[in-house]
């Protein structure tokens, strides 16, 4: 299964350490998924823990403690040295973790993006009569007459002004302005898609197996237009 | 091929043999009986089947092991069945054609042209004149027929029906009832305004035209605002029956699968026999009693009942919901005194429309798609009230969709 990546608007989320740990884990949802990768390929990011002023305090404290335990103190000189070696190898162990984490997240964003995010689409037919056919990597398109169809990239949210005969070459989500979940779409299958220009229109997604099933006033238009 | 896959090969093979083998037999003594029903299948893959079976009371079948697959181009759900022949409009290329299952396979005998014709009626006169009646594919708001001898094939007569073409913002028209009185046709319809491709807007009118048969010339029209879209596309599911006195009743559909008006009530209307406008002292307001819900397709049991299918509004969400949630119920009403008989206790039936009622004396066969329960052709016995499971179809079927 396919998902595109959706807008997170209405909630604000947080890059924490149990996120990304969840990342790792690869427990993440998709929307989750997207907004780590997005916050690890992005330099004006938010920091990742924004500390208060008693916060900001202890971890000085304890910066100072651990800086103090490397420092040259008469009275331990073996267990210091002991303490240093430690240190170096903890600070090493770390970044190789760090450096592995990072090289695997690029690897599952790059894995992800081969399939997560769909090529971008963008048809205005302006025909009243014709059907204009597009065939892209991820889906078969039958665009109706009198239909603008637009498939984001970055929001996954299909806007569509007419309509739409999608057959998917894999399975697939989509997203429709005016729907409030999302839809899947199996390969093979073709799907019929419906909405008029004024946003509050109703979307109609059908299978074409079901369409006999839709009002004969929608059915028959479909049939028209379409060939069917 | 080494020995292990060729001893496997081995293996199925002889598998595949056994059971066809053993199946076989059974088959070939089922297949002397007649069948006498016909069930139409969607299978869960979105494939079509043609089950025949001799009985509707036991057994089970399966859509792959005991139908044909069929091309819904060819026979569609909304095919016509009689005397054990199929008949079906493809409307891209125009062909009605006649089919028979000869040994599991469907077999063309013949076949017509009905140009730019798409059917929104059809009424049987006696066993061979088949009257189809419908729309101009081209110009939607044109209603033309054809009168057709089945025997051969061959179109007796065509043309226009006196119909008002649609006015004012309207600009489509459906035809829903079409019934026959002797040299006079009655014609229920009503107007629509196509708004997108996802919405349109219905008449608040039934408009009844009697047109003079054969000629179809219209007669008189009469218009009814007590509710909107008389009937719906037959060929799919009933929406009008006679009684044993020859009285003419009527369901309108204004639910939003067909007419789409849902403030106006889902009815029964009534034209008396002998008469020739809707009966006004009649109205049998389905929508006002304890369904309190829409209602598509009406099928008469006899002696003044009829069983109605009905949605449930507070178990869908929408029409993209609509034919997938099991949400129908299906109620026995008395249709001469008004009231509501009793809800059937049968599992919430799925599809938004089906041809799933067949009435046997006092026994009324119905195919249930349940979510929960399987699907299965109930059987209703009128006299006793008791429901039974009978057939069970299994396998990949996910809709029986007609049974004939």
């Amino acid at each position: 299964m396919v998902s595109l990546p959706i807008q997170t608007n209405d909630q604000q989320m947080k890059i924490s350490k149990e996120l990304i740990e969840k990342f790792h884990r690869d427990e993440c949802s998709s929307e989750e998924k997207e907004f780590v990768q997005q916050w690890l390929f992005n330099d004006d990011g938010e920091e990742l823990v924004d500390f208060n002023e008693t916060e900001k305090e202890l971890h000085k404290v304890q910066m100072w403690d651990e800086i103090r335990t490397i420092l040259p103190q008469e009275n331990h000189p073996i267990q210091q040295q002991r303490t240093a070696r430690f240190q170096f190898w903890k600070g090493a162990i770390a970044a190789s973790i760090v450096f592995v984490l990072l090289i695997s997240g690029v690897a599952i964003y790059q894995h992800n993006s081969k399939n997560s995010v769909l090529q971008w689409v963008d048809v205005e037919n302006t025909s009243g009569i014709q059907v204009k056919y597009v065939d892209s990597k991820d889906f078969k398109l039958s665009v109706g007459p009198n239909t603008s169809a637009k498939i984001d990239q970055l929001t996954g949210i299909v806007d569509l002004a007419g309509s739409l005969l999608i057959q998917p070459k894999e399975d697939i989500e989509l997203e429709f302005t005016g729907a409030t979940k999302k839809m899947s779409f199996k390969k093979g299958q073709t799907y019929i898609i419906l909405k008029g220009k004024d946003g509050k229109d109703q979307v109609i997604i059908i299978n074409e197996k079901n369409l006999i099933d839709l009002p004969p006033i929608i059915q028959k238009q479909i049939i028209n237009e379409f060939k069917i | 091929m080494n020995l292990r896959s060729k001893l496997r090969l081995f293996f199925s093979c002889l598998l595949f043999a056994v059971i066809f083998g053993c199946t076989q037999h059974p088959q070939d003594k089922t297949a002397q009986l007649a069948p006498k029903y016909s069930l139409y299948i969607l299978a869960k893959d979105g494939s079509n089947y043609l089950i025949e079976t001799s009985s509707l009371a036991t057994g089970t079948l399966s859509p792959e092991n005991d139908g044909v697959a069929i091309d819904a181009d060819q026979i569609s759900r909304a095919d016509l069945v009689k005397d054990g022949y199929y008949y079906d409009l493809d409307e891209r290329t125009g062909q009605f054609a006649k089919y028979t299952i000869n040994n599991k396979k469907l077999k063309q005998i013949a076949a017509i042209t009905l140009k730019n014709f798409s059917i929104e009626n059809f009424e049987w006169f006696g066993s061979d004149t088949l009257l189809l009646t419908g729309l101009n594919h081209i110009k939607d708001s044109e209603v033309v027929y054809n009168l057709i001898t089945t025997t051969n094939m061959k179109v007796v007569k065509a043309g226009k029906m006196d119909i008002p073409k649609p006015q004012g913002i309207f600009n489509n028209i459906s035809v829903g009832v079409v019934e026959r009185r002797n040299n006079q046709l009655f014609v229920g319809y009503t107007y629509h305004q196509l708004l997108s491709p996802s919405s349109y807007h219905t008449s608040d009118t039934v408009y009844l035209s009697t047109l003079k048969y054969p000629e179809m010339k219209a007669e008189k029209l009469t218009k009814d605002t007590r509710s909107t879209y008389p009937g719906g596309i037959n060929t799919i599911q009933p929406y009008s029956f006679n009684d044993e006195q020859g009285n003419y009743y009527v369901m309108t559909c204004p639910g939003i699968a067909l007419g789409n008006r849902p403030e106006l009530p889902t009815a029964l209307m009534r034209i008396q026999r002998g008469e020739q406008q809707i009966d006004q002292n009649y109205f049998f307001d389905l929508s006002g009693s304890i369904i309190q819900n829409h209602a598509y397709g009406i099928w008469y049991v006899g002696h003044n009942y009829a069983i109605v299918r009905s949605e449930r509004k507070d178990l869908y969400k929408d029409l993209n919901d609509h034919y997938e949630t099991a949400h129908f119920s299906y109620y026995l009403i008395d249709v001469l005194n008004r009231k509501v008989i009793e809800r059937l206790k049968l599992p919430l039936d799925r599809g938004t429309r089906k041809n799933c009622i067949i009435v046997e004396g006092d026994v009324v066969y119905i195919a249930i798609n349940s979510k929960t329960e399987g699907n299965y052709i109930w059987q209703y016995h009128l006299k006793t009230k008791v429901l039974q499971k009978g057939l069970q179809l299994n396998g990949s079927t996910d809709y029986i969709l007609r049974i004939d």
